[in-house]
């Protein structure tokens, strides 16, 4: 136990390890995060699978970077418990008598004689002290009073309280890695859809696109509802960088998308033998349309926006963006199937259609229109007010720390054949300079005071 | 009066302070770097009518693209320094510190940079705009300052040690020590604007306070190599050349935060 109290006590340790985070942390951002193993593989060669096993390549999350903060996180912890015991008691229980020798061994200091008593010489420094915004301890031994003059002393605990926001910014990550919780989550206007992980739904009731007049994008909005037991509880428009927040949940509004899942298709039909024909019909997945004058029924039963044959000669699609849209229709006859086949609205060539029964139609793909979902980041993070609670601590620390510099000063009055004699040193670690000129500055109203 | 002018002014204007400066610098006569410092303030006031104009002109931050950033980067430079000689009285940095603001001034006017105002991705359009960047900035200026003062230290205590120091109340410990005391000043603001104003942004915009993206990655390196200058410093008692070192290292570390990763790795913030 004590040895583990010296390791981690050692400020040495601190900074070594402070050291290897640095340097754990550039690496993290020379090595692209998160990729996959093909394209480490592509990028590294044969040692790709080192960084895969290290886990370089989710390096922030892997263990031994965790462990690397926790271990300093146990290093700033024990570095300060054993530093600010020998500090309270300095603030709270101070030695106030002194031995002349010392103070004057100090960089700041004075000495000087006056030629009235004790108890004059004592009413003047009190008064001084107490112009200049000093709190006075005394104590009293015979012909001689001894004076600790102090201010500012909250700037001992400056690290300290730095050092606190650090831990609560740190539990706060802990917190968000371990019990946070984010998804995205595309929704549809008009549609309701279920919260993960929490006791009511979320319906779109309209999302827009603002655009500046150049044609670039100048905000998303979002009309949410919140729904409790089919009620609806409130309802907020959210955009990019107004969030909603409820029960603990944020819903960002993020981007935006076409849902190609349930587009609406314009396909036309057309007679080889007859030019004049054309037929425009507007249909949906698993719609069905009559020809007009024609014993003809079109259907369309499958569509991807992004048309691939697959491994086993599955269609799929290649992405969720329109780049090879087709559409798969059947024509029917009553209860008869005649015709069925894909389409392809960038390459109307490729059209095939098996028939059963000899046709002079034929069909295109003209058009597609999907509507636009909204893209929303779900997140819950019970670690943030830690966060925020922390980095308040930290500022409030470096302003101590940096700007309210303790002062000290300590005196010894003895007197002598009614005159008094006095002798003053002063302790500053911080701002040295601007508090020379202080003590000087008080030591010279004491000299004259009369 | 467009802001293209008042920009190319305040950027005559440095000039002319550079100048003095550089002047005194080798003739020592003092009323010369009174008027290098008188120019630099003019400039900078320049400066400041050009930044405002922009702001009315685009209706947003003025610091939205590299030119714009670049820009209010020289003016935090020149509100940081002429604010450091005022109480330090480090007048002989001014000449090594004009140039670094010439170079940013320079830079930001180059061709390479698109000058015209562009309306605003949805992401910026956020009063933490203002916050994150003015104060991150002004953060780094202090920095800079730092870097200047922490080059001089070295070399006025490599001058002092082989015995060839010329009499000056600059003496390289006096160096030290305004290096540590803009560090100081810089170092909250970096916390503040880049850190703590950062995540509150990120949490606002993007759902997470914290993305490990390179640019927040970076930031806390610049952070982590100055908290080392501070432990070093006052714990370890580490002063002079180690210390100067650090400070400059920490310098380079704001200066990739802020160009490089820009240029060389990709992540979340890339617009500006």
């Amino acid at each position: 136990m004590k040895s583990f109290l010296n390791i981690f006590s050692s400020v040495r340790l601190a900074i070594v390890l402070l050291i290897i985070i640095t340097l754990a942390s550039i690496l993290g951002t020379l090595i692209p995060q998160h990729r996959s193993p093909a394209e480490y593989a592509d990028r590294y060669g044969d040692i790709a699978n080192v960084f895969i096993r290290l886990e370089i390549t989710k390096l922030y999350q892997s263990w031994w970077f965790i462990s690397l903060l926790f271990l300093f996180a146990v290093n700033i912890v024990i570095c300060t418990l054993t530093r600010l015991s020998p500090k309270l008691k300095k603030a709270f229980q101070p030695k106030i008598a002194g031995e002349k020798k010392s103070l004057l061994s100090l960089k700041i200091k004075a000495s000087f004689k006056k030629n009235q008593n004790l108890e004059k010489t004592r009413g003047d420094v009190q008064h001084v002290f107490s112009i200049k915004r000093y709190r006075l301890k005394e104590k009293h031994n015979e012909n001689t009073t001894y004076l600790l003059a102090r201010k500012k002393s909250l700037g001992l605990f400056g690290s300290d309280i730095v050092h606190l926001g650090l831990l609560i910014i740190i539990c706060g990550g802990i917190i968000s890695g371990m019990a946070g919780f984010r998804t995205s989550l595309n929704i549809n206007e008009g549609q309701t859809i279920d919260i993960p992980q929490a006791d009511f739904k979320l319906r779109l009731d309209k999302f827009v696109t603002e655009y500046h007049p150049n044609g670039s994008v100048r905000d998303w909005k979002s009309t949410l509802t919140v729904l409790e037991n089919s009620t609806d509880i409130l309802s907020r428009t959210i955009e990019v960088n107004h969030p909603l927040s409820y029960k603990g949940f944020m819903f960002y509004q993020s981007g935006y998308g076409w849902n190609w899942e349930n587009p609406t298709l314009e396909i036309w039909a057309k007679k080889k033998k007859n030019p004049d024909f054309l037929e425009k019909m507007e249909l949906g997945i698993g719609e069905k349309v009559k020809l007009s004058g024609e014993d003809l029924e079109v259907a369309v039963l499958n569509f991807v926006p992004d048309f691939i044959i697959g491994e086993n000669n599955e269609i799929a699609t290649r992405s969720l963006e329109p780049n090879n849209p087709a559409a798969f229709i059947e024509g029917w006859q009553g209860r008869e199937k005649v015709f069925s086949g894909w389409i392809f609205a960038k390459f109307p060539d490729f059209n095939r259609m098996h028939s059963n029964v000899e046709t002079d139609l034929s069909f295109e793909l003209k058009d597609l229109k999907a509507a636009q979902y909204s893209g929303i980041q779900l997140s819950r993070d019970p670690g943030v007010n830690f966060i925020w609670a922390g980095c308040t601590f930290l500022m409030i620390g470096l302003l101590v720390a940096f700007f309210w510099p303790p002062r000290e000063i300590k005196m010894i009055l003895e007197e002598s054949q009614n005159k008094t004699d006095v002798v003053a040193g002063g302790l500053a670690t911080k701002s040295r300079e601007d508090f020379q000129s202080e003590f000087d500055k008080i030591m010279e109203s004491i000299r004259r005071s009369k | 009066m467009n802001e293209s002018t008042l920009f190319l002014i305040a950027f005559i204007l440095y000039f002319i302070a550079a100048f003095f400066y550089f002047a005194f610098l080798f003739s020592k006569k003092e009323n010369l770097a009174k008027s290098g410092y008188t120019f630099a303030f003019a400039g900078l006031i320049v400066h400041s009518a050009a930044l405002i104009l922009r702001t009315i002109e685009s209706g947003h931050a003025p610091f939205t693209n590299m030119y714009e950033s670049l820009s209010f980067l020289s003016w935090s430079a020149i509100f940081a320094y002429v604010l450091i000689e005022g109480k330090f009285k480090i007048k002989k940095a001014g000449p090594y510190f004009m140039l670094i603001v010439i170079g940013l001034m320079a830079l930001a006017s180059s061709p390479l940079m698109p000058k015209e105002a562009t309306p605003l991705v949805p992401a910026l359009q956020s009063y933490w705009l203002w916050l994150h960047v003015s104060i991150t900035l002004l953060g780094e200026a202090f920095f800079a300052v730092g870097l200047i003062t922490s080059i001089m230290y070295l070399v006025a205590d490599s001058k002092e040690k082989k015995g060839v120091a010329e009499k000056s109340s600059l003496t390289a410990e006096r160096l030290d020590s305004i290096s540590y005391r803009t560090i100081a000043i810089g170092f909250p603001l970096f916390t503040l604007g880049g850190l703590v104003f950062g995540m509150v942004w990120a949490y606002k915009a993007w759902g997470t306070y914290w993305s490990w993206d390179p640019k927040e990655t970076w930031s806390l390196i610049t952070w982590f190599v100055f908290a080392l200058y501070l432990h070093t410093r006052i714990v370890m008692g580490w002063k002079g050349r180690r210390s100067a070192l650090i400070a400059i290292f920490g310098f380079l570390a704001a200066l990739f935060t802020y160009f490089g990763v820009n240029y060389l790795l990709a992540g979340l913030h890339s617009y500006a």
